[in-house]
């Protein structure tokens, strides 16, 4: 028999909704990590479509979701000077990953190697940073939105 | 902060747990945590916990600033 009715109390729902976000995290990451072990194993990107379609689907989810509501992050700031760091830092991970993949495949150029890594981590940087200033437009707008929604039960 | 007045209150009327529990819709669990402190009910478990122990939320949930502290 079909039965609606939530069998949890409110611990109970908290409980569960913080190991399905513990499960998320788990599942964000895992993918994250498998995806990179398979770029530095040098493994043909058609073998990573599958990992990497849930693995986009589950980041714009997360992003779009965020967006609606106004929530930036709980600790970065929507700003450019915290843009640049983040978009550094992403840089920096795939310079070492474009090096890592390249050096292993050719293992006797590493001055190609490196002028690989650095071409990886410019794309990214210039991507990373081009898309968190637009997001963080696209949030301070959301957010100035909601600001004037008026509440329902706010006085005329 | 363990809830004392809850406590106290719920063993004034004799009541057990496990009857709080079923008459505010939630598990035994949950009461024992809410009287042990470890967990902060939301103002409607709370308006619905005073009503079955037929006090207020003042007597049950207010704590006075150096309670607070503790």
């Amino acid at each position: 028999m079909k039965n609606n009715k939530n069998n949890l109390d409110e611990r109970q729902e908290q409980t569960l909704l913080r190991i399905e976000h513990n499960g998320c995290c788990l599942a964000f990451w895992g993918l994250l990590a498998a995806i990179i072990v398979q770029i530095i194993l040098n493994f043909d990107f058609r073998n990573l479509a599958g990992e990497w379609i849930v693995f986009m689907l589950l980041a714009l989810y997360i992003a779009v979701g965020c967006m609606k509501q106004g929530i930036w992050d709980r600790r970065l700031k929507p700003d450019t000077s915290s843009n640049i760091a983040v978009s550094l830092t992403s840089a920096l991970a795939a310079g070492i990953l474009g090096f890592v993949r390249t050096v292993k495949r050719f293992p006797d150029k590493i001055a190609g190697s490196i002028a690989t890594g650095i071409a990886y981590a410019i794309m990214i940087f210039v991507v990373c940073f081009a898309g968190l200033q637009f997001s963080a437009q696209l949030f301070k707008k959301k957010q100035s939105e909601l600001e004037k929604e008026p509440l329902e039960n706010e006085e005329e | 902060m363990r809830n004392l007045k809850l406590k106290f209150r719920r063993i004034e009327l004799e009541m057990s747990q496990t009857k709080l529990a079923e008459k505010v819709g939630v598990t035994r669990q949950t009461i024992g945590l809410i009287e042990a402190g470890d967990y902060n009910p939301s103002l409607k478990l709370c308006i619905a916990i005073c009503k079955a122990l037929d006090t207020t939320l003042n007597d049950l949930f207010w704590e006075d600033g150096e309670n607070e502290k503790q």
